[in-house]
């Protein structure tokens, strides 16, 4: 009798194998509240009017030239500490896994770029802002490698006989950044401070890459008769292509969504999309909260773009990578 | 193969920028040290951090963000680890969309993430703003929702590493039902990744800043940014109390894991 | 006709001593197998005739030319990987090809030699598929087939069949023995694995820590190895440590059993031991009289390895294994039970250290 009972189960439970998935509701019911309502509550407002009707009005947000101004300026700058970041990152990365760097550093890096990717924030901010800030440590020793162009007779006579007004330039301090108009409240410190986490996170995602880098295939290269030079150009980097792709897109996007760093370094001088969407949560600076809700669906669908475009890039990099 | 040995030759330029590398990690941090030293003229002392730890209110911030992200973790790893639990024992197959669902807090900016929050919890019917308790409410299931992308992996990766199916098996197999297999057994297996994952938690909620900002809750991050928008040493100070912190925690992270890995050795060699 | 000469390759790395001491002439067309344990140096010997290490000191000498200094990338020698290194941004025709565009070949050219190339593996099908779109065994005929296009002087394999399962590498071994015969290719081949070596070489180095042990044919190699290390890598073998009776007559005794040996023990001086081998496959059932070589045993185990059945036994204090050819006629002693076996005088083996 007991044991007919429990077939009978058994076959029930087989029939619905959708309860299977009773497990994951209480997750999925969280998931619902707390992001996708939020997400869907951007997505329908940045397609309706304030009375409730679709629209694609909202969409002429990107009209306003602040808007454009600041989408222009957090595209720049994620471009730029993307492109410098990753750069700085791959150089460093080769060298701690192909360039045969000491054990000692190729252990502080990797396990410094784990913290320092995640460093961000205001900590990081004010770390800078002590650092090469107006008043900041290395810029005041910066600062004090100056000479005095009276003591350098030759040198101010040579200037001066190239039409230089001497007199002006009493005090020269050639190592100064500020001298050349760099700020660290501008986007030039912005560049600067967000590369501190741009370029290990490009060190954490390259590295599997330069490590996947058979030596073999070096060997095979060189014994058909290519030069190292012919190597690099013809098998490393376009193996690694997808994997430098990939990894500068997610740089992007890191740099992209990013928004404690630029609040606590600038104050919100430099007009970023992530800082004006903040202004917007708390006085709705563009009069029309619908236009609000489209100014945050244009940074998703970036985010969304970038994202999707590196986990293609991914899978072709770890499918060569299998054979 | 394992009769060559790798002798690489280190050159000028894997150096070069390894040092750059290893200036550009410890400048700032150096630089942030010197200066939040510095406040009293000439003299080398701790008169910013005395400052900050005689401010009540840093201290209301850091209880308060202690306080959330101590909640924070019990929540998320009351809602993962049976969740993925369950994921691997009975819905393997719901892997991909798992994966895909707790990656979108990177794919969606924290900015965006808080700005929906508010418009949607702000009014009803799902108000969550009339009481200080209804926001922390908001305020956590913001942290856990920022978080999950660190507390999946975690966990799913220590989950990979034992081999569930055949634990729980061997325990029924002995009669236990299913809160005890996850009790006396996956969990006491787990606590190396959950303590992972919590850590990075902690560490985050330590240093958020959107949720509590536009929320307007007394945490650690709205305050700092205060902090600094009036004065000059001690922002430097509080930095350095923040990176320590997260140090202690990842520190403890990397005490734990390679002890552990140490006791395996040793089972394996004796 | 000498082609491809090793004089007096010596290597260290560091302290420890890789190679020391090699001396080799190959043949035009030969193929020679190095073989030996992992870490005996025969890889580290490839890689030197490749060009990727230097000895330490020495010559490597090709069809006259002196080639110990010239770098990797101007050998004009093919080489096959353990795995693979097939590149993996590339089809099947630009890998096989890759030689010939470095080398400036016309399009045409090209063209022609990889289907050419293709056809001699029979994989003229994978023109324009990717590496990891083929199998392992796929892979490292596409790599051999990459290292011949180039038309090297010589043909290294590195362990070539190691990374595959035991049917493909049967397979491959056959296939790589037929295009090296067909087009008359000095060859050397590396490998840990006896089986391949007898089946495919010409000629067999063996190696150990460094050193050559013995140089010859396969059937030198088995069936007179010259050092207990020979003796105990290639093939399974009874040793048994043995004290000199009659160096003249040739008897030794274990035991205090006394053996007959056919090679006879010159230079032997009475009372003084020697190690003494005899191949399992060499025993028999005593089937009719004799008078030399037979021995009273104790059957100990019999197992059964298809097409042999091998059965351990107990002469003397000494266990020694005893192969025979599995036949349904074959009647198997019981375990425990007394027997009498036999070897000739001409099996039994004394080996130098």
């Amino acid at each position: 009798m007991s044991q007919m009972f429990a077939t009978r189960q058994r076959k029930l439970w087989r029939e619905y194998p959708l309860w299977n998935w009773v497990g994951l509701f209480p997750f999925f019911i969280f998931i619902v509240f707390f992001l996708v309502f939020p997400s869907l509550r951007l997505f329908t407002g940045a397609f309706t009017n304030q009375e409730g009707g679709l629209t694609l009005d909202n969409l002429k947000v990107f009209e306003n030239p602040n808007v454009l101004k600041a989408y222009i300026m957090s595209l720049q700058v994620s471009a730029i500490t993307a492109f410098v970041g990753g750069f700085f990152g791959f150089l460093v990365a080769y060298s701690i896994t192909q360039g045969g760097a000491p054990r000692w550093m190729r252990n502080v890096i990797s396990t410094f770029s784990g913290l320092a990717a995640n460093f961000g924030g205001v900590p990081l901010a004010f770390s800078f802002i002590a650092t090469i800030g107006q008043t900041g440590i290395i810029t005041a020793m910066l600062k004090k490698a100056c000479f005095n162009l009276e003591n350098y007779g030759a040198l101010a006579q040579f200037l001066a006989s190239g039409g230089v007004n001497v007199s002006d330039i009493t005090n020269v301090c050639p190592l100064n950044p500020y001298t050349y108009g760099f700020s660290l409240y501008s986007l030039s410190g912005l560049v600067l401070a967000y590369t501190y986490f741009q370029f290990p996170l490009m060190i954490l995602t390259i590295t599997p890459a330069l490590e996947g880098l058979k030596k073999e295939w070096y060997e095979a290269s060189t014994n058909l008769g290519a030069t190292p030079a012919k190597y690099w150009r013809d098998v490393a980097l376009p193996v690694l292509m997808p994997s430098i792709l990939g990894a500068s897109l997610l740089l992007f996007g890191n740099a992209f969504g990013a928004y404690a760093t630029a609040r606590a370094l600038t104050g919100g001088s430099i007009p970023l999309v992530s800082i004006y969407i903040g202004q917007q949560i708390r006085g709705d600076v563009l009069g029309n909260p619908n236009e609000g809700y489209a100014l945050a669906f244009g940074m998703v669908a970036i985010m969304t773009l970038t994202i999707v475009a590196y986990s293609l890039l991914q899978r072709r990099a770890t499918r060569w990578m299998k054979s | 193969m394992d009769e060559i040995m790798s002798r690489k030759r280190t050159s000028f330029f894997t150096i070069f920028w390894g040092i750059l590398a290893l200036l550009y990690f410890f400048l700032p941090i150096y630089g942030t040290l010197d200066f939040s030293l510095r406040m009293e003229r000439g003299i080398l002392g701790f008169k910013a951090y005395k400052i900050i730890f005689a401010d009540p209110r840093f201290w209301e911030g850091f209880r308060y963000s202690v306080t959330m992200a101590v909640i924070t973790i019990i929540v998320s790893a009351a809602i993962f680890v049976p969740t993925i639990y369950w994921m691997y024992l009975k819905v393997p197959q719901a892997r991909p969309i798992m994966e895909i669902i707790t990656i979108l807090p990177f794919v969606i900016p924290g900015i965006i993430l808080v700005f929906g929050l508010i418009r949607t919890f702000s009014r009803p019917p799902l108000q969550l703003t009339t009481s200080t308790f209804k926001t922390d409410i908001l305020m956590i299931a913001g942290y856990v929702i920022i978080s999950m992308p660190y507390m999946f992996r975690a966990v799913d990766v220590g989950m990979r590493s034992i081999d569930v199916r055949t634990l729980t098996e061997a325990a029924q197999s002995l009669g236990s039902n299913w809160f005890h297999v996850l009790a006396d057994v996956i969990i006491p297996n787990l606590r190396l990744a959950i303590l992972g994952g919590s850590l990075i938690c902690f560490a985050t909620v330590m240093g958020e800043l959107i949720l509590a900002d536009f929320l307007v809750r007394p945490a650690l991050g709205p305050y700092m940014v205060r902090l600094g928008l009036t004065k000059a040493y001690e922002p430097a100070a509080l930095a350095i109390i923040s990176y320590s912190l997260t140090w202690f925690s990842l520190g403890l992270l990397q005490f734990f894991s390679s002890r552990s890995e140490r006791q395996k050795q040793q089972v394996i060699t004796t | 006709m000498t082609h491809l000469e090793l004089t007096h390759i010596h290597k260290s790395f560091g302290a420890s001593v890789a190679v020391e001491d090699f001396n080799l002439t190959v043949k035009q067309g030969e193929f020679v197998s190095f073989l030996g344990p992992s870490g005996c140096g025969k890889t580290t010997t490839l890689r030197m005739v490749a060009g990727f290490e230097l000895p330490t000191s020495g010559n490597v000498t090709l069809n006259g030319k002196d080639l110990t200094y010239v770098p990797p990338n101007k050998r004009n020698v093919g080489m096959v990987f353990q795995s693979y290194a097939l590149f993996p941004n590339m089809t099947v025709a630009q890998n096989v090809g890759y030689g010939l565009k470095i080398a400036g070949k016309s399009k045409n050219e090209i063209e022609e030699r990889v289907r050419e190339m293709l056809s001699l593996i029979q994989m003229d099908k994978f023109y324009s598929r990717y590496p990891y779109q083929l199998s392992g065994g796929q892979q490292q005929r596409v790599a051999l087939a990459r290292a011949l296009a180039i038309q090297p002087e010589l043909l290294l394999l590195d362990e070539p069949l190691s990374a595959l399962d035991a049917k493909i590498r049967f397979e491959l071994r056959q296939e790589i023995r037929r295009i090296q015969q067909k087009l008359g290719i000095t060859t050397i081949y590396v490998t840990h694995d006896q089986e391949e070596a007898l089946s495919l070489s010409d000629r067999i180095v063996v190696m150990s820590q460094g050193k050559i042990e013995q140089v010859g044919n396969p059937f030198e190699i088995y069936n007179f190895p010259q050092t207990r290390f020979v003796a105990k890598f290639v093939g399974s073998l009874n040793t048994v440590t043995a004290t000199v009776v009659d160096p003249a007559k040739g008897i030794a005794s274990f035991d205090g059993i006394n053996l007959e040996i056919a090679q006879g023990l010159n230079g032997k001086n009475k009372g003084e031991e020697v190690t003494i081998a005899i191949r399992p496959e060499r025993f028999n059932f005593l089937a009719e009289q004799r008078k030399e070589n037979v021995f009273d045993c104790t059957i100990e185990n019999i197992t059964f390895l298809g097409s042999v059945v091998r059965v351990q036994m107990k002469i003397g204090n000494s266990i020694f294994n005893m192969d025979t050819f599995n036949r349904p006629s074959l009647k198997l002693p019981n375990i425990g039970g007394k027997e009498q076996v036999t070897c000739s005088n001409k099996a039994v083996l004394v080996l130098a250290g």
